[in-house]
């Protein structure tokens, strides 16, 4: 029942509200937070009531000029060459019906339902109303049938009418005066054959007026009948006091008033609020800092409201009213959550203010006009290079794939700024919510963004979930060795996937080997590494069924040191994860649930690195970014720690746990020996350093 | 690449003389320094602090002051007695006043740089006039007992402040008398020791700041002869202080080679009230610290163990630059040392006099890294001492190693060496053209049979050597259009074809030489704003390689007349950012004639060969890669190549070049083996012994 009513104009579902502004229809998806469609009137044309969605139809009707009608699909570009029906008189609004049509009401209170002014657009609008002015009006379905309700004015006096254009009755009513205060916003709904006009009155009170609609009967329809209304509840919170702008009936409870707060000595805060009424109780509250236009909608248990530059979608749940609820003591209490919101100049371009002035509020118009005329022009012909990135972001979120990557190319092609920066991070991004749950996946854009750009994890969050779902191993390597920050959970999550991934598939895998390539021979040891492949093809059951007989044979082809347990692709990926930063407590607890059978190939892979290590003298190993012994060491411990049971009980585990210990005991005896001719050697070279007084010596230097 | 067989040279016995004096210019883009031999430098700030000119000293012209007055001119007093104002574009002391009050102990300009007062020996604070042309005396001011030896002017010019042993005066400059006289050691009990005023600085708020020899920073009321503050920052005594522009800031050096700085601070967070605090000290240095100066990003100090140290003010820098990193300077931006490849000797310039040692020589080859047994000992050939009073401005030996040129002020001198034998005897060889201005840089043609001198105006004058032992003047080349610096840098081409110069208005010129039948201006090189550290002509390709001060490379074609699309490539791509930050320039560039591709330069820290067939490192890369990369397989080291080879085994460097394709010389100067033949300084007891 509530579609439709209110000035927004309806749309095709709450989903997809049209924003109307002065000349230009803009159609979003709330959801998904971007525009949908835009259509702009030619330039001097205004739009004079909201549009509205007729959506049996699926068309957009709306009026410029007081009198010209234009009614669209969504597949139509322009306006201009839409349909256009001039009418005799002056719309004040158009409302739409679920299954009710359209009704279009005019100035003078004339109701027509748009077939029939479609028939004959010219024909003669009767005037309802003298000398009065409309200040709000509703249309409801009841029986079938639909009921306008508006309100007029004129001389302070308010006159509310309930017109049935199907059965041509119109009854009005005077509402009763109320001493120094004025309505300023009416809302109403109809239960049981009553409406139900609820009325804000500018002394913060809210005013309820009942009117049957049974009441048929002729003889009093010619009476101007006094409407009595009741006060049904009154803004003041302890001290502050609720200026109220618009009012929203959510429930025969429940309303939402939005307006500001003014407490004394301290600044007018404006906020959301529902109210129950039935108790009289404030139920919740929403502060919107930013300022708001003083409009408020409501469509299927959203609000729509205007938070400083950005459509604001506010959800919210009236529950059945209670005393618990009305006090606060319900369990589940209905705050409104922001669930998403729609904001066309992200990033905050001064430029760009778009003002969502009232439709009624003229004086306003003039200038929001001017705003949103250079609001479109911006839109429409703005050349790529003066977007800020912001913007093109906002811009090309929906654009084909295909102009997705040259577009966001030529952003970051842009001289440098400070927050460029962040705007990678941004395009990252929105690269990422694309490739979610999709098969589009730039691969190489990816990779050249993270290898080019000083990125970090927190920049583009989602990079490398998106990886790791994308079984992307070069991203995944360049971000390990790139990102400073990156969670241990993701860095468990890496090395899960690149000791789980097989050897035949990484073979063909573009993965950076400038780690390992000085220390594993590449061609020598393709041997070994297809013999792993076969060994790491058995499940872990069947592991577990065979281990019997599986260990000597394991043992002999482990028992030369000096093959790599892992293909280079592999221990080029691993030496990734080495590299990354973590921190122990936080990585162990996932560490732990690595599977065994991985666990052990990732220690027989530190292994046969800690061996290489000792192997030169000064333990480094050769290589850019290969491994230092530090590291080694350190996830050896940590992976013997996580896993200390595991290992224990493992039986493949047994021979690789003893050849590391007797290697580290032997380790351990050498170099206490070392320390010993330490501290010989350096007395000698002290001494030797004295004598090196020799001013001239002819010396070989190898340059290469 | 290829092994290289180096001649590690470490008996070049040079000794940097200590800094005397320092004097910011006051626009802060060039710093002037005295040595205690009497060189004057100037040390360009915009350029990397190049060393941009370099004017030789005399035995009879100490420099104890510095100062620099009327826009650019430089001035200079000593214990000589004379105020010298230094040329600086013909690069040669130009015309000596006697300040006639006996030795001068300290010379200061007025804040607008018309007027300098000098402190002398007998008491006597004198008055000139800076006129164009020179000086001229104006007037005396009170004369009291005691040599004056530091001076401030308050910066409204209206006093100045004069320190002598034990006190300092005030002096009205208008009346010309004494108008506050107070004793810096009035406070001490049983004073034994004098008290000497070695520094002092009259703030334009009236305060007196002092350093003296007790080791105390005093402020001073002038006008109650008040103490207001005293800071005692050292045990020993403070010899120098220089105050910023803003007068927020103070620098003060010590005789125990430490520097502190004094900064006027509020006494509570954001109050008006402030007050001098000691918030920072730096040892930089070893010696006596006898020279400071506050630039307005920088301390400077200059020591005795002839370090000049900028130690940049983090908090006033803005971005990170060059600017931003301490630096420290001990040897001089050009070349002491020439070398004769075919001969194998190496010739040595000292202050005073030259030296030429004959190389060693081995007959074994070995590894990378191996000492090799020598065979033969290097020679010290001759000493051969400059007659008079000049210091020396430049030298040469002659590729063959036949001939051996120099050059003081005045004079150019040439020899001829015959060595027969074992004996080594000079010949000088008669009649040498007079010349007027000195030669600022001598270079001998690769086939020896001319000789290049560098000459003030941008003219190149050139000889012909004759045999036995003859020298003629040939011609003088010429700058098209006029040019008032002195050429500071000459390379002749292989071939004898080309010849490029270098000035001090940073133009390098490329003229025909000798054997070309037009002897006329061939190009410029199109004007950068950096001074050229170093450059060479490429034997084979013709093609002139400049290093820049600011560590920029370039590559111009000389026959084209345009950079070479090597250079183009290293512009547009930028040089690697670890090469970019070096400390030192480059100050000789050579080339290998077997690979052309191959440029070899050095600077104080590192000898580079730079293969111009590698690709350029980017910043991403590691740019002294060599010790990864001799960790490396043959086959891995194939990725990780690239064009700069750096070896930094070598330091610090004073010279390399190649005597033949895989051979090459170096010649380093240990920082430990010069500081041992300095005096000893002020001993302290250090922790633990």
């Amino acid at each position: 029942m509530r579609r439709g009513q209110r000035n927004q104009g309806s749309a095709r579902g709450p989903d997809h509200p049209t924003v109307p502004r002065c000349d230009t229809v803009l159609r979003t998806a709330i959801s998904d937070q971007k525009p949908l469609g835009c259509w702009s009137l030619k330039h001097g044309q205004i739009l004079t009531c909201p549009v509205v969605c007729n959506f049996e139809t699926h068309e957009y009707i709306a009026v410029h000029d007081d009198k010209v009608l234009r009614i669209w699909k969504s597949e139509d570009i322009s306006l201009d060459k839409a349909f256009k029906a001039t009418l005799s008189a002056d719309v004040y609004r158009i409302h739409s019906l679920p299954h009710g049509g359209l009704l279009v009401l005019f100035r003078g209170g004339g109701v027509r339902t748009l077939d029939e002014l479609l028939e004959a657009p010219q024909q003669e609008i009767e005037n309802v109303i003298s000398g009065e002015a409309i200040r709000w009006s509703g249309a409801f379905m009841e029986d079938q049938q639909p009921v306008l309700i508006f309100t007029t004015e004129k001389d302070e006096d308010f006159f509310v009418y309930v017109q049935k254009p199907k059965l041509n009755s119109l009854h009005k009513y005077k509402l009763e005066q109320q001493e120094s205060a004025k309505p300023l916003c009416f809302t109403a709904h109809i239960t049981n054959q009553t409406v139900t006009l609820l009325c804000l009155y500018s002394n913060d009170s809210v005013y309820q007026i009942l009117i049957p609609l049974q009441q048929d009967t002729e003889e009093e329809e010619e009476e101007k009948e006094i409407l009595s209304k009741s006060l049904l509840l009154n803004f003041s919170i302890s001290q502050a006091v609720l200026k109220g702008t618009s009012l929203v009936a959510l429930d025969k409870d429940h309303i939402a008033v939005l307006g500001s707060l003014n407490a004394p000595k301290k600044q007018p805060k404006e906020c959301l609020t529902i109210w129950n009424t039935k108790f009289q109780t404030l139920q919740t509250s929403k502060e919107l800092p930013l300022g708001t236009s003083g409009q408020l909608w409501c469509y299927e248990e959203k609000f729509f409201l205007i938070h400083g530059k950005v459509l604001t979608v506010i959800m919210y749940k009236c529950e059945t009213s209670s005393l618990a609820a009305a006090v606060g003591k319900l369990k589940c209490s209905q705050t409104p959550d922001v669930s998403s919101f729609m904001n066309w100049n992200t990033l905050e371009d001064e430029e760009l203010v778009v003002s969502f002035q009232s439709q009624e509020s003229v004086g306003l118009k003039a200038e929001s006009r001017m705003n949103l005329r250079s609001k479109k022009s911006i839109d429409a012909e703005l050349p790529f290079d003066s977007l800020s990135p912001g913007q093109v972001l906002a811009r090309f979120k929906d654009a084909p794939n295909y102009l997705l990557e040259t577009k966001f190319r030529r952003l970051m092609a842009r001289a440098p700024t400070p927050d460029l920066q962040a705007t990678v991070g941004g395009v990252v991004n929105v690269l990422t919510d694309r490739c979610k749950n999709s098969k589009y996946y730039p691969q190489d854009f990816l990779q050249e963004i993270v290898e080019t750009w000083d990125l970090s994890y927190s920049l583009c969050p989602d990079l490398m979930a998106v990886g790791l779902e994308k079984k992307d191993m070069h991203l995944l390597q360049t971000c390990l060795e790139r990102f400073p920050d990156i969670p241990e959970e993701i860095t468990y999550a890496c090395l899960k996937a690149f000791l789980s991934i097989s050897e035949a598939h990484l073979e063909n895998t573009d993965v950076n080997l400038d780690s390992v390539i000085c220390y594993i021979d590449v061609e020598s040891d393709k041997k070994e590494v297809k013999t792993e492949i076969v060994e790491n093809g058995f499940s872990a059951q069947m592991d577990q069924d065979m281990c019997g007989t599986k260990i000597p044979k394991e043992s002999q082809s482990w028992s030369d040191d000096e093959s790599c347990p892992v293909g280079p692709q592999k221990a080029a990926l691993l030496n990734a994860v080495l590299h990354s930063a973590y921190t122990e407590t936080f990585l162990l607890p996932h560490l732990k649930n690595l599977p065994a059978q991985e666990a052990v190939l990732f220690l027989r892979y530190l292994y046969y690195l800690y061996v290489k290590c000792s192997g030169k003298v000064n333990t480094t190993l050769p290589g850019i970014r290969s491994p230092t012994i530090n590291q080694i060491m350190d996830w050896m411990c940590l992976l013997l720690d996580a896993h200390f049971t595991v290992m224990v009980m493992l039986p493949e585990a047994k021979e690789l746990l003893s050849n590391l210990h007797r290697f580290v005991r032997a380790q351990v005896r050498f170099y206490s020996e070392l320390n010993k001719i330490e501290g010989s050697l350096r007395e000698l070279q002290r001494l030797n350093h004295l004598r090196e007084s020799h001013t001239y010596s002819i010396e070989v230097l190898e340059i290469i | 690449m290829g092994e290289f067989e180096v001649h590690r040279v470490r008996f070049f016995g040079l000794v940097p003389a200590g800094v005397r004096c320092l004097a910011c210019h006051p626009r802060g883009s060039r710093l002037a320094l005295a040595r205690t031999d009497g060189a004057v430098e100037v040390y360009n700030f915009a350029a990397n602090y190049f060393q941009e000119k370099v004017i030789p000293g005399h035995e009879l012209r100490t420099v104890e002051s510095l100062c620099w007055a009327a826009g650019d001119r430089l001035f200079g007093a000593g214990l000589s007695g004379d105020i010298t104002e230094y040329d600086l574009s013909g690069l040669s002391a130009a015309r000596g006043v006697d300040g006639g009050g006996g030795p001068i102990w300290s010379m200061v300009a007025n804040s607008t740089g018309t007027q300098l007062a000098i402190g002398c020996e007998d008491g006597s604070v004198k008055i000139f006039q800076v006129v164009p042309g020179g000086i001229q005396f104006e007037r005396n001011l009170d004369r009291r007992k005691g040599r004056v030896l530091c001076l401030s002017w308050h910066p409204s010019d209206t006093h100045i402040v004069a320190g002598s042993i034990d006190f300092f005066r005030v002096i009205d400059v208008t009346s010309g008398q004494t108008v506050q006289r107070i004793m810096v050691n009035h406070h001490v009990e049983k004073a034994k020791r004098e008290c000497v005023v070695w520094a002092i600085s009259l703030l334009s708020s009236g305060t007196v700041v002092s350093a003296d020899s007790f080791g105390r920073v005093q402020f001073w009321d002038w006008e109650q002869g008040t103490l207001a503050e005293s800071h005692t920052v050292s045990t020993s005594a403070a010899l120098s202080l220089a105050v910023s522009e803003k007068e927020d800031s103070i620098i003060v050096g010590t005789s125990t080679g430490a520097t502190y700085q004094l900064q006027l601070l509020p006494v509570t967070l954001g109050g008006q009230e402030k007050r001098w605090v000691r918030t920072k000290p730096f040892q930089f240095h070893s010696h006596d610290v006898r020279a400071v100066a506050h630039s307005p990003t920088a301390l400077i100090s200059g020591g005795l163990d002839a370090q000049l140290v900028i130690r940049p003010l983090m908090e006033k820098i803005q971005k990170k630059s060059y600017d931003a990193a301490l630096r420290k300077f001990t040897f001089p931006h050009r070349r002491l040392v020439s070398c004769a490849r075919k001969a194998r000797l190496l010739l040595f310039q000292f202050s005073q006099y030259l030296e030429l040692w004959r190389l060693g020589s081995t007959e074994e080859t070995g590894k990378d890294g191996e000492v090799l047994p020598l065979c033969q000992m290097p020679e010290h050939l001759v000493q051969l001492k400059s007659k008079g009073p000049e210091h020396i401005y430049c030298s040469c030996v002659s590729p063959c190693g036949t001939w051996v040129g120099y050059s003081t002020a005045s004079r150019f001198h040439l020899y001829r060496v015959h060595c027969d034998g074992d004996g080594v005897s000079l010949r000088k060889v008669p009649k040498v053209p007079k010349l007027l201005p000195p030669a600022y840089q001598l270079q001998f043609s690769a086939d020896s049979d001319s000789l290049f001198v560098a000459s003030a105006r941008g003219s190149v004058h050139v000889f012909q050597l004759l045999e036995p032992g003859g020298c003629k003047h040939l011609h003088t080349l010429r700058p098209p259009s006029g040019c008032s610096e002195a050429v500071y840098l000459l390379a002749p081409s292989a071939d004898g074809h080309w010849l490029a110069a270098v000035s001090g208005d940073w133009v390098s010129a490329v003229v025909p030489s000798v054997h070309c039948p037009l002897l006329q201006h061939h190009c410029t090189v199109p004007t950068y704003n950096c001074a050229v550290s170093a450059l060479a002509i490429h034997p084979s390709t013709n093609n002139l390689v400049i290093a820049y001060s600011d560590q920029q490379l370039l590559e111009f074609s000389i026959p084209e007349k345009q950079y070479t699309s090597w250079s183009r490539a290293v512009q547009s791509r930028g040089l690697h950012r670890a090469w970019l930050e070096r400390d030192s320039p480059i100050t000789h560039i050579t080339f290998n004639p077997k690979n052309p591709s191959h440029i070899l330069l050095h600077d104080t820290y590192l000898l580079c060969v730079l293969d111009k067939s590698l690709p350029l490192p980017d910043d991403s890369t590691l740019l002294m890669n060599q010790s990864t990369l001799k960790q490396l397989p043959e086959t891995a080291r194939k990725r990780q190549l690239h064009a700069f080879k750096i070896c930094k085994k070598f330091q610090p460097l004073l010279f390399m070049d190649l005597l033949d394709e895989n051979c090459l010389v170096v010649v380093e100067r240990p920082i430990m083996d010069f500081k041992t033949q300095l005096p000893l300084p002020v001993q302290q007891k250090k922790f633990g012994t």
